[in-house]
């Protein structure tokens, strides 16, 4: 049913999944627009930061 | 005991050193008792924000285990390496035993840039006609077989 690729367990390396959670812009999409459960989702966001704090995901598009 | 993951951004233009960087890295953790589980050297990515004016990174992933006390330093050290553009140690309550995703994709392209590319090179000049038509046949009959059904 779910349309997004839901892992066993949330990596900040598995990048591909974790872009499908965030906008062009970099910003996390909230979990009332992904429709993931409360939980997941505060495993996504934890490690989005992570990747990011890495440089393997951006945190805004506006880098220079 | 503590098990730990630890990632390390290596500036890229000591990439051809990596080999002198990782046996000295290896001996600070010896020499603080860290017993080293794993490394994978995932090698140079395109950083996603530029960091002190870098825009690639040698990334080097680490499974380690040792004492929290001591980890303080060789984060000490660390910091003062001016070779290492990020680090980031990560407390795990088990490590994962397969490769990461990072590693799994630095290994696969590697072959596919050389070998692939000629591949397609191939198949578009020789069968590009032939495969337009036999794309069509197939359509027709699917729509036909569809209104069969229906």
């Amino acid at each position: 049913m779910s349309k997004y690729e839901l892992p066993k367990k949330f990596d900040y390396k598995d990048i591909d999944i974790l872009k499908q959670f965030i906008t062009e812009t970099g910003k996390i999409i909230p979990a009332r627009v992904t429709g993931v459960s409360a939980s997941n989702q505060r495993k996504i966001t934890k490690s989005i930061k992570i990747a990011r704090f890495l440089a393997l995901l951006p945190y805004t598009d506006m880098h220079q | 005991m503590n098990k730990y993951e630890a990632v390390i951004v290596l500036n890229p233009n000591l990439s051809s050193k990596v080999d002198n960087f990782k046996k000295d890295f290896e001996k600070l953790l010896k020499d603080n008792s860290f017993n080293i589980v794993k490394t994978e050297d995932i090698g140079r990515r395109q950083l996603a924000y530029s960091i002190a004016n870098h825009n690639k990174g040698h990334y080097i992933l680490f499974n380690l285990e040792g004492d929290p006390s001591k980890l303080i330093e060789i984060e000490t050290k660390i910091k003062y390496n001016e070779s290492i553009i990020r680090h980031l140690f990560l407390v795990v309550k088990e490590h994962n035993g397969e490769d990461s995703s990072l590693f799994v994709e630095s290994k696969n392209k590697k072959p596919e840039t050389s070998e692939v590319e000629n591949v397609k090179e191939v198949v578009n000049t020789d069968s590009e006609p032939v495969k337009e038509e036999d794309l069509e046949d197939t359509s027709e009959g699917k729509q036909e077989e569809g209104e069969d059904n229906e």
